[in-house]
């Protein structure tokens, strides 16, 4: 019986391994086929660091000037803001660098029939367009975010610890999985709708004044709305506070729920979508 | 004239077809004047002024401000022109019977007269929902010069689009730097924050750029600021749109006949 058990136990670890492999082959392929492609349009290549960049740096030139004119906003020092800017920079880039421009390409995927090459591949349809449109000229964004967020943290004269630092990572990974998950949930409502450009407009207008406004500014019905409906309030805002020590024990359980939460609906909104697909023409 | 007015009623007309842009369009600028609300009533909490303005003076500006940028619709001309020019379509503009320039401001004109309503309606609501003591402009000169650099700043950068998406006809991909101009406009423009807000040094030296007088100036005025600056504004505006449009003459000159008709 134990043997049996053991064998059992073996073969299913050998199967995890070995899908484990299979993807990581997977990986390695679809990075060099990416690299293949951007060689031949080069300046594609650093398009999305000069564009967000730009973004970034009119961000803190815009919250520079508002701080030449008040001590603080709210409970946030100039500090706290550049922290701010620095991890919704890094969050996005990271994005960019990874996953943005292959999710982006779902809905026309959908809607010319071109997923049928996805889904006939035996490979998941998801992380081949996760990983098939790799950027890494958004890695130069990276680093940039980085020396953001080591200036913001030592402007705002918070107590940088080992704890401090391990809980902001934990947030900004979770936070980075949450501005992942909702990009593929709102191309996803592609397998059910004609358009979603007017969906994915609203995405960008919400992030770029999220990006404006931190969460500590919400209060009442835009709290609920920008930290439980649209969580792009929380994205930043969340791994700053952990920093500042700002962060309650009720907030960070309210994070983590709204993430799992979105998972799951991110989940079965694909799943379902998947099985509603009809090929071209859906 | 009457070829540019029925560009402008087809236009108009077609924005009936699209109506959740309608519905998006007022959106957007609901969900400024609500962001703009909730930073600023954050800043303004324990303060009166900040940087010479009331709270309801700074609310005022970004509803006028919102308003303004949201009509200000001409980003798109430059995409067209250059994605028309990369796949050979631009013909359409040379074989019709019209001035190119010309076309895609009739064509400006129709749509942002269509929207004009609407953006109104939802700037009127959030002034009435958020019992916002809006304040406006009682000097007739300054409302005048303000309305017409409204105009002439929606000239401008309709001419500066326009030029933009010209300049495919040299350099072939200019998207990466459209977007990067839009990033740009939307900072200098005064549609974030405004200007008053940026050093002194920076403030006198964009009031050398026409981008000071798109949207910023018009709305410090109908607000009741700046007030001393009105005619030499709408001067100044004028002036940077005649430059503009002998640049756009020379480019088209210059760079047109490079146009083969069947794409990049």
């Amino acid at each position: 019986m134990k043997k049996d058990e053991i064998k059992r136990k073996s073969a299913a670890n050998n199967t995890w391994l070995s899908k484990a492999r299979k993807y990581q082959r997977i990986l390695k392929v679809l990075v060099r086929l990416r690299f293949q492609n951007l060689m031949v349009f080069r300046l594609d290549f650093l398009g999305p660091f000069f564009v967000d960049g730009s973004l970034f740096i009119i961000q803190l030139l815009i919250f520079k000037a508002i701080y030449a004119n008040v001590d603080s906003i709210g409970s946030w020092g100039s500090g706290a803001m550049i922290l701010y800017i620095g991890t919704f920079s890094l969050l996005n880039a990271a994005s960019m660098t990874i996953c943005f421009f292959g999710i982006l390409g779902i809905p026309y995927k959908i809607r010319s029939g071109e997923m049928d090459l996805y889904l006939s591949k035996p490979v998941s349809p998801l992380f081949r367009l996760t990983f098939e449109c790799i950027n890494p000229g958004s890695l130069l964004l990276v680093v940039f975010s980085i020396f953001i967020i080591v200036y913001g943290a030592k402007a705002s004269n918070c107590r940088i610890t080992v704890h401090a630092v391990a809980s902001y990572l934990f947030w900004l990974v979770l936070m980075a999985f949450l501005y992942y998950i909702m990009e593929v949930l709102i191309r996803s409502v592609s397998f059910y709708l004609i358009s979603t450009t007017r969906i994915e407009q609203l995405e960008e207008a919400l992030l770029s004044l999220c990006f404006k406004l931190p969460g500590i500014a919400m209060y009442g019905i835009y709290k609920v709305i920008f930290y439980c409906i649209l969580p792009y309030g929380i994205m930043a805002t969340l791994p700053v506070q952990s920093m500042l020590g700002e962060l309650t024990w009720k907030t960070a359980l309210q994070g983590i729920f709204v993430v799992a939460v979105f998972a799951v609906i991110t989940a079965l909104v694909w799943k379902k979508g998947i099985r509603h697909y009809n090929s071209a023409g859906s | 004239m009457s070829k540019y007015f029925e560009i402008a009623r087809i236009y108009m007309k077609a924005q009936l077809v699209w109506r959740a842009d309608v519905v998006f369009n007022m959106i957007f600028t609901i969900a400024r004047i609500v962001f703009a609300y909730l930073l600023w009533g954050v800043i303004f909490t324990g303060k009166s002024t900040v940087g010479g303005f009331t709270f309801y003076g700074m609310m005022s500006y970004y509803i006028v401000s919102s308003f303004l940028s949201q009509l200000e619709m001409s980003s798109g001309i430059s995409g067209e022109i250059s994605e028309r020019i990369r796949n050979g379509t631009f013909s359409k503009y040379l074989i019709i019977p019209v001035n190119a320039e010309g076309y895609f401001a009739a064509m400006e004109a129709g749509i942002v007269l269509f929207y004009l309503i609407f953006d109104f309606l939802a700037a009127a609501a959030w002034i009435v929902i958020f019992r916002i003591q809006f304040v406006f402009s009682h000097d007739l000169i300054s409302i005048l010069c303000a309305v017409f650099m409204i105009f002439a700043g929606m000239f401008f950068m309709l001419q500066l689009n326009f030029y933009l998406g010209l300049l495919t006809l040299k350099y072939q991909g200019i998207g990466i730097f459209l977007m990067i101009k839009n990033n740009l406009v939307a900072l200098i423009t005064g549609t974030i924050v405004p200007l008053v807000l940026f050093p002194e040094i920076m403030v006198e030296v964009m009031k050398f750029l026409p981008f000071y007088y798109v949207t910023y100036l018009p709305s410090m005025l109908l607000t009741g600021y700046n007030q001393e600056e009105a005619v030499l504004g709408a001067a100044v505006i004028s002036l940077w749109c005649l430059v503009m449009q002998v640049v756009i003459k020379m480019t088209w000159k210059k760079y047109i006949r490079k146009f083969d008709g069947v794409g990049i």
